[in-house]
């Protein structure tokens, strides 16, 4: 008899227990890759189906409640997350919807990762045009900062949409593409989930390739010549990284670059079509973790990795395994210290007075522990409204290990501050989802059309259901 | 409860504190963020473990080793429900300090019924057998866990662990009819 009614009670403690767990229990702690921003949302909704999204929609404009769009949460500046705010988790969102591989298009919701595209595609030889280095990131983020990556013939993500669905703040659906309406494709796109739910979207893909890498070292007053004639001129080279030394003793002058180049025979792509996973990760991870506590760990990391990428020249790879980078040795875990990043993009023709301007800068600040910097190439596209690409630019991503206490958040803002100045006074930009260290002067000269972008979002936004700590920071 | 029934029970309660105890700290990670808040988590718990020894021990001697552990797992299984809810660090203190309580009752009755169930001539042999069963069980969980986290949420694995202590539980009820 008590035994039965334990099992009772005790049936009836999970099931609740599982239930509040699953319904993302009150007041959930929250915080994206930054590390910098924790918060309490007011939960964390799943999104679980179309249906679910609109209803929850509806049922924020019910109750007031505002609404913040995650999907794997690699800004950092909060962009996917707001104190008080419903946190809608876009990840089990995630099913190819329509696939036509014969006129190499793919429709998925927006919780699918690369990774879940690159698998689907993969038999049927064909590969993403414009997609971050790694694979791990959902498309629907992807799609909201605008990304690109190696790929150099495509320009940014943007230019590879060709429609999406999108579910508004007033609760409504509608297609956008660049004919129907064609005025909220370039808000949406590298538009930080403020003008709602991106639900769904149709990519064009191309083929999958087999390419050679040919790595050489540079001097870095040569990279832009050797970038216009040797990539740019060459039609056959279809993916470009190169990384500059941090390490003290070439700091900011010596370079190796890699070229992803289209072999002739193609037959030969059945034997790489293999989609690679995470290697060992033990080697690169000791190498950046000695990095992060002396100047001999950073000589060491950069004599490594150079080593590693000049003994890799002339090997061949598939596109879709270029774009499947190793991310697992960069995971980092400390109570005390987060590592960020940067980006900032730079017009071709400045790099090598950029770089004098900023080793310039950064040899005085010794306190600042820069860790790596890779360069890539982003072709002219003006289609988002908030474009980093006014122009042909590289663009370099600085990894920066920092402390997470105010006073050494207060000391990477201004040094920051300062490199963000030097990057505008070449003529460049910087990449909008970090961390709010910029000022709103930086904000404004770096995106001209920013006051736009936020007129807008107030537009088809009025009651605000969508918002952010980007948007809280800088448009209101 | 015959020996056969002590033995799965306990080597059930020990899979499922070795699930936890290991992995645990992945929650306190989501929760807490600093070294000191795990020393303070665990040394609550070793600490109200340590008070509660003495009264646990001649609570034992008059209600018996069977009732204890009883409760012990009944009780585990119901706050191990209350783990995948947690979100601040004074809520994991809060769960320590009963976790201690009842780590306690678990350690002094199992001791005290092995005591109590060893022909005292061979009770060296009698524990070395013990220990191999139920650690081979421990072994296996902790191994298993540390895949399944991979694929699950931390949450899973104590909601998992919460069925294995109800289920030990049953074990040890059942028990009381057939012998004691």
């Amino acid at each position: 008899m008590k035994k039965g009614l334990f099992i009772c009670l005790y049936g009836a403690l999970f099931t609740t227990s599982f239930y509040l767990y699953n319904h993302g229990y009150s007041d959930p702690n929250v915080q994206d890759a930054g590390r910098l921003l924790p918060a309490q949302v007011k939960m964390i909704k799943q999104a679980d189906g179309e249906k679910e999204l609109v209803k929850t929609v509806e049922n924020a404009n019910r109750t007031g409640s505002q609404l913040t769009i995650a999907g794997m949460q690699h800004s950092q500046g909060g962009q996917t997350y707001y104190p008080g705010a419903v946190m809608i988790d876009t990840k089990p969102f995630h099913k190819v919807i329509d696939f036509q591989p014969e006129k190499k298009r793919i429709t998925v919701q927006s919780g699918a990762t690369w990774d879940d595209i690159q698998q689907y595609i993969n038999p049927y030889g064909l590969a993403v045009k414009v997609m971050q280095s790694q694979n791990i990131f959902t498309v629907g983020g992807s799609l909201s900062v605008n990304v690109h990556g190696r790929d150099i013939r495509n320009e940014s993500l943007i230019d590879t949409v060709e429609s999406f669905r999108l579910l508004k703040p007033d609760g409504t659906i509608v297609r956008v593409s660049r004919k129907e309406n064609a005025d909220l494709f370039p808000y949406v796109i590298g538009g930080y989930g403020l003008f709602g739910i991106i639900l769904d979207v149709t990519l064009s893909l191309t083929e999958d390739e087999l390419y050679e890498k040919r790595t050489s070292e540079l001097d870095y007053s040569e990279y832009s010549s050797y970038f216009r004639e040797q990539v740019k001129e060459n039609p056959e080279v279809k993916m470009h990284l190169a990384r500059i030394s941090v390490a003290p003793s070439s700091f900011l002058q010596n370079m190796y670059v890699t070229d992803y180049i289209k072999v002739e025979s193609q037959q030969r792509l059945n034997d790489y079509r293999k989609l690679k996973g995470e290697g060992i990760v033990a080697l690169p991870k000791f190498f950046l973790g000695m990095s992060r506590y002396s100047n001999w760990g950073k000589d060491l990391l950069w004599a490594a990795q150079k080593h590693y990428m000049l003994e890799e020249d002339g090997s061949l790879e598939s596109r879709n395994n270029v774009m499947r980078s190793q991310t697992d040795f960069m995971k980092y875990e400390s109570p005390t210290r987060t590592e960020i990043l940067q980006e900032y993009f730079v017009p071709v023709n400045e790099f090598a007075s950029y770089i004098e301007d900023m080793r310039e800068l950064l040899k005085k600040e010794e306190e600042f522990n820069l860790l790596n910097i890779t360069i890539r190439y982003v072709e002219q596209s003006e289609q988002a409204v908030l474009s980093y690409a006014k122009e042909d630019m590289f663009a370099l991503v600085l990894l920066i290990n920092q402390g997470k206490s105010k006073q050494e958040v207060k000391e990477s803002e201004a040094v920051i501050r300062d490199m963000i100045d030097v990057t505008l006074n070449h003529g460049g930009s910087y990449y909008l989802p970090y961390y709010s260290f910029p000022s709103k002067k930086q904000l404004r000269q770096a995106y001209p059309l920013i006051d736009m972008f936020f007129e807008k979002k107030r537009e088809i936004d009025p009651e605000k259901r969508f918002t952010n700590y980007f948007y809280e920071e800088y448009g209101e | 409860m015959n020996y056969r029934q002590f033995i799965v029970s306990q080597s059930l309660i020990l899979m499922a504190g070795s699930m936890i105890f290991p992995f645990y700290v992945l929650l306190l990670r989501n929760v807490g963020d600093s070294y000191s808040q795990f020393g303070w988590a665990y040394g609550l718990f070793a600490l109200t473990s340590a008070l509660a020894y003495p009264v646990i021990g001649r609570l034992a001697d008059r209600s018996g080793d069977r009732a204890l552990l009883l409760f012990y797992s009944m009780a585990m299984a119901v706050l191990l429900l209350l783990f995948p809810l947690v979100t601040s660090t004074w809520q994991v203190y809060v769960l320590q300090m009963f976790m201690g309580v009842l780590g306690a009752v678990q350690k002094n009755t199992e001791k005290a019924a092995l005591v109590r169930k060893a022909d005292k001539k061979q009770a060296g042999a009698h524990m070395g057998r013990y220990h191999f069963w139920t650690s081979i069980a421990a072994a296996a969980a902790v191994i298993a866990t540390g895949y399944l986290v991979d694929f699950l949420t931390i949450a899973t694995i104590f909601y998992i662990a919460s069925l294995l202590y109800a289920i030990s539980g049953l074990i040890i009820w059942k028990g009381r009819k057939t012998t004691d």
